[in-house]
């Protein structure tokens, strides 16, 4: 059974118009003119029970609205929700036991506080007995390794000590379902690193649902094995990770440091990414051409040094994203 | 369902506890604003003993009831201000979109989200309001009403002031309306019910309920009077309840927003 189902799911929010200036600003309170704005448009699909799963697409395309309607912050205008079969719109509070969200924008921890005065106020959120608490704590900072900080204040923290904090909080009662918007946000590169570790290793270790948004390329890629893409309030794309390689890995980066100057323009399947002279960047399309020709017409007696690799997972995502774009104009 | 109230309250009180325990971090500050809110209200003493000194009541009111009155003002606004402090910013969380974290929450979102701050100013209040008791009407019994007429009216304060800010789920900005509606409960509150007449006097029945929060409460100081004393709950339970009924209802309509917020 899947544990996150939802059906034909809309959400429209009203947005006054102003026109500028002091003059629109007047007319706006005498007639005030509304847009409707469709933030997710019928939209549906189901999540399986211990997947990881990306929730992805550009600013403004719906993914934060989506997930607050999911974990109950927001009503939805149509459409039916089922998280491990509970209503949000019905059942708030008892959709609020088997969920966890961390909202990567939004702090939920008492700054002042240390880390485990915190989470035993999140214990006593949800009823659960402080024996239970402390050993649920315990077994957290191991996972976390928040041993270092776990009484130093939440305000003294980094970010990246806070984060992985704010994850922990959102754990304490044991979610079966955990929301991740945004987890990575504004972190360095060795501490998005870890808490993408420290999320697998819980997704392990506690068979945890994760629904994840992010504009990290590598949180998607390291952590999740189904991406859907969401534009424009519609779902553009379902699939696993790596049938979205597949279908839209079929061009190659060749970058190529050359003896003498090519003149490559004029090849059909190939683009010029980067001409400087004897450094060359080229993107070959396989439908139309195959690597090693490429490098024929490059003539391998004149390349002193060669690179090729698949098109980044990012380009492939912004691709996805203009190309909807596009479909819409 | 008596354990989800008492677990509930066990929230609350946790929340008032951390948020004093975040005012206290700075102890002078701290301290100033309780002595000097104290200082504050006795300050408006003098006018009193000015007033008195040419007549012998003023609207039906003595010296000592007055002073009363003053008491029981202080600690139904420093009730409402410490304990419920959020409440009075509700109009600003609706609009800015912070009930998020509370709304993922297994908890009452109303009760988490007004008792999650203090203004610790509020306790001067109380405290002072406690010392017109002590001074000028000590009985046991008196000082157990006190408490009781701090508290009732102290959530019927809350609950006018949530009503008013939960409009902001329907006009967005309506803050000033909050504020003013606000003021004037606390502005009619310090004076004798006797001068004022007519339509006035029908307003503090009704739409600015000062009577059942202030006035009554005085009289039963003065003469306890157990009917009068049930209304007073009566209408206090009323407010809970469109309270509640309001802002639920409003929170349907609770758009959230993306911007980037930290709970300090």
């Amino acid at each position: 059974m899947a544990i996150i189902e939802v059906k034909n799911l809309s959400k429209t929010f009203k947005v006054k118009l102003k026109e500028k200036g002091l003059k629109g600003s007047l007319k706006s309170i005498i007639k005030p003119k509304y847009k409707s704005v469709k933030a997710v448009k019928n939209i549906s699909f189901e999540v399986e029970k211990g997947e990881m799963i990306a929730f992805i697409g550009p600013n403004g395309a719906g993914k934060s609205t989506t997930i607050k309607m999911l974990t109950g912050i927001l009503y939805p205008d149509k459409g039916d929700i089922k998280v491990m079969g509970i209503d949000p719109k019905k059942e708030r509070k008892k959709l609020a036991y088997e969920i966890g969200t961390v909202f990567g924008q939004k702090e939920q921890l008492w700054t002042h506080l240390t880390p485990y005065d915190n989470f035993k106020f999140f214990g006593a959120i949800y009823d659960i007995p402080e024996s239970r608490v402390e050993k649920k704590i315990a077994e957290l900072a191991m996972l976390f390794e928040l041993d270092e900080f776990i009484n130093t204040p939440v305000r003294n923290l980094s970010l990246g000590q806070r984060i992985r904090c704010e994850i922990v909080a959102s754990l304490i009662h044991e979610p079966k379902v955990l929301f991740l918007d945004e987890p990575t946000i504004g972190l360095d590169p060795v501490v998005k690193e870890n808490i993408r570790t420290l999320i697998k290793r819980m997704n392990k270790e506690y068979k945890t649902t994760v629904f994840l948004t992010s504009h990290d390329v590598g949180d998607i890629e390291k952590l999740c094995k189904r991406v859907i893409i969401i534009n424009n309030g519609g779902i553009v794309l379902d699939d696993s990770m790596e049938n979205l390689k597949y279908h839209y890995l079929n061009k190659k980066i060749v970058e190529a440091k050359m003896r003498e100057r090519v003149n490559l323009e004029d090849e059909d399947g190939i683009t010029i990414l980067k001409d400087k002279g004897y450094n060359l960047k080229i993107e070959v399309d396989l439908e139309k051409r195959s690597v090693s020709d490429a490098i024929k017409l490059l003539n391998p007696d004149n390349i002193v040094d060669i690179n090729i690799s698949n098109t980044p997972l990012e380009n492939i995502i912004s691709d996805i994203y203009k190309n909807e774009n596009k479909d819409d104009e | 369902m008596l354990m989800e109230v008492k677990n509930q309250f066990k929230i609350s009180f946790l929340s008032v506890k951390y948020a004093l325990m975040r005012e206290m971090l700075n102890k002078t500050t701290f301290i100033t604003n309780v002595l000097f809110m104290i200082l504050n209200n006795a300050s408006f003493i003098v006018q009193w003993i000015v007033l008195f000194s040419l007549k012998d009541n003023v609207g039906g009111y003595t010296f000592d009831q007055v002073m009363l009155l003053w008491g029981i003002s202080a600690g139904t606004y420093g009730v409402s201000h410490f304990f419920f402090s959020n409440s009075y910013h509700l109009s600003e969380l609706i609009n800015n979109g912070k009930l998020d974290s509370f709304l993922v929450q297994p908890k009452n979102v109303l009760l988490s989200v007004i008792t999650t701050d203090v203004t610790t100013s509020a306790l001067g209040d109380i405290i002072y309001g406690y010392l017109m008791v002590l001074i000028f009407g000590l009985t046991p019994l008196n000082l157990l009403l006190f408490t009781v007429f701090s508290i009732l009216g102290g959530i019927t304060l809350t609950c006018i002031s949530i009503i008013l800010n939960s409009l902001s789920f329907w006009f967005s900005k309506t803050d000033v309306i909050a504020d003013t509606g606000n003021n004037m409960m606390t502005n009619f509150a310090n004076y004798p019910d006797g001068i004022f007449k007519g339509g006035i006097k029908l307003m503090f029945f009704t739409i600015l309920p000062v009577a059942f929060v202030n006035h009554i409460p005085v009289q039963l100081l003065t003469k306890f009077n157990l009917g009068l004393f049930l209304i007073v709950v009566l209408v206090t339970i009323i407010f809970i309840i469109l309270a509640f009924t309001i802002f639920y209802k409003g929170l349907k309509r609770y758009s959230s927003s993306n911007l980037m917020v930290a709970r300090i």
